[in-house]
């Protein structure tokens, strides 16, 4: 079912990903939001609204009940060792051998003296987490990020943000071990795994995903700006990323008082 | 001609001290006293919900300049609306605000910021004091305050955590809200006091 679900996902992205093929500039004057996907989007943010509060929301709180603090650390590790040759592989795409190496690194010595990568003991050996995957590949290879999309379940992405998830998914060690394995057993553990995997980190963001809703007077579109605003810091096309917003406070506005 | 080089010379000097760069020393003090404020008062205090509130909203307006938030938030919406809706929408920004971060106090617990020096602004009156706040989980959350001077006072005018600036992202949401609003401004006020307990 995921499996088939991942393929949907990939063939929708890639055929975003074609739809703006040609030259870069193209891309980049697509318009960020046509009415037609807005709707969709809207459309769509409600409706995993609705699964987040009603299904996501009571197993995150019931997850986090019967779990303390340094589990859902350990759980975290774990997960995070795992997609280490990822970054391992992506960084090499992208040029970064130091980086790659880095990775390689840390999950040598994660899975070894961290017990399978619970404890992330290469971090304080001076060897930081530096986490990457097919999205950063993709733009540093220039590939554009197309228009803002929310995804069933998985909320606000970008075609290159999705097609990056899917890869980045089939890239994994888990999933080619449960491949390897071929057995049925194999695949529930991998599915178990990867649901455990998304519902720490849900668990984790669901009070500050709260009090965002509580906060905003439009939902979608402070989920929208913020997630875009946050793609600006992934390096593109070998140019250093955003380091800070470009946007001039410097407004004729503000002449007007009140 | 010494006239006119002494013109020049002037108008150079105002130039200079129009575009005077800010105090980069005085605006990093002030943001580590408010988050040693914040953390010490609020955070690892052991006062009641309410007196926190109390010392969060008082901290909060007085290093923050939400008046010029708030304008700049509006958007294109601050001209066109009446001086009533403006001085409406700034009262209830403010207190909508201290509303809604008042209630993200724990999520802060075990936190500290660590000062990595400060950035310059498009803007010679406004700089970036950036902080960082480690976390088990992951590389250090990346946090920049955006400090400007206005009448000889400092002033934080935006919050920059992970790229993700509060003001811009307040901006756009509320602009779009009044796009779709059928009562444009009147529809945001009505919204915000329907959300201020």
């Amino acid at each position: 079912m995921l499996n088939k679900f991942s393929r949907y996902v990939a063939i929708l992205t890639i055929c975003g990903l074609c739809g703006c093929a040609g030259t870069k500039e193209n891309c980049e004057n697509m318009p960020e939001e046509t009415s037609g996907l807005e709707s969709y989007n809207r459309a769509m943010f409600s409706f995993n609204n609705k699964v987040d509060k009603y299904m996501l929301r009571p197993v995150a709180k019931g997850y986090k009940a019967v779990t303390n603090e340094y589990v859902r650390q350990r759980v975290s590790n774990f997960f995070n060792n795992i997609d280490e040759p990822i970054s391992a592989v992506n960084h090499l795409l992208q040029g970064e051998f130091s980086n790659s190496g880095n990775n390689l690194g840390r999950f040598v010595i994660n899975t070894t003296f961290g017990v399978v990568g619970l404890f992330d003991v290469a971090s304080s050996w001076g060897m930081e987490k530096n986490k990457t995957g097919f999205d950063e590949t993709l733009a540093s290879w220039c590939v554009p990020d197309g228009p803002f999309l929310i995804l069933p379940i998985m909320g606000p992405s970008t075609p290159r943000a999705a097609t990056g998830f899917v890869v980045d998914g089939y890239s994994s060690p888990a999933y080619w071990i449960a491949q390897e394995s071929g057995g049925e057993d194999a695949w529930l553990v991998y599915y178990s795994a990867s649901g455990l995997k998304y519902l720490n980190l849900y668990a984790e963001n669901m009070s500050m995903l709260e009090s965002l809703e509580e906060g905003s007077v439009d939902y979608y579109e402070a989920v929208k700006s913020m997630y875009l605003q946050n793609r600006k810091k992934i390096k593109t096309c070998g140019v250093d990323a955003v380091e800070t917003p470009d946007y001039d406070f410097d407004m004729d506005d503000m002449d007007d008082d009140y | 001609m010494k006239k006119i080089l002494l013109l020049v010379l002037s108008v150079m000097c105002f130039a200079q001290m129009a575009c005077a760069d800010i105090d980069r020393t005085k605006a990093t003090a002030m943001v580590e006293n408010l988050t040693k404020e914040g953390i010490e008062k609020i955070i690892n205090s052991t006062s009641s919900q309410e007196e926190k509130n109390k010392v969060f909203k008082q901290l909060f307006t007085e290093n923050l300049d939400l008046d010029f938030i708030g304008k700049y938030v509006l958007g294109r919406y601050w001209r066109t609306s009446t001086v009533q809706q403006r001085k409406e929408f700034i009262d209830l920004y403010k207190e909508f605000n201290v509303q809604t971060w008042s209630k993200r106090f724990d999520e802060f617990k075990g936190k500290k910021f660590v000062f990595n020096g400060t950035g310059s602004a498009n803007n010679p009156n406004q700089i970036y004091v950036n902080t960082s706040v480690p976390v088990p989980d992951g590389q250090p959350i990346d946090v920049k305050w955006r400090v400007y001077e206005h009448n000889g006072k400092l002033k934080i005018i935006d919050i920059i955590i992970e790229n993700v600036s509060l003001a811009q992202t307040a901006r756009n949401e509320y602009t779009s809200y009044i796009a779709k609003s059928p009562k444009g401004v009147e529809g945001l006020l009505e919204n915000l006091r329907s959300k201020i307990k």
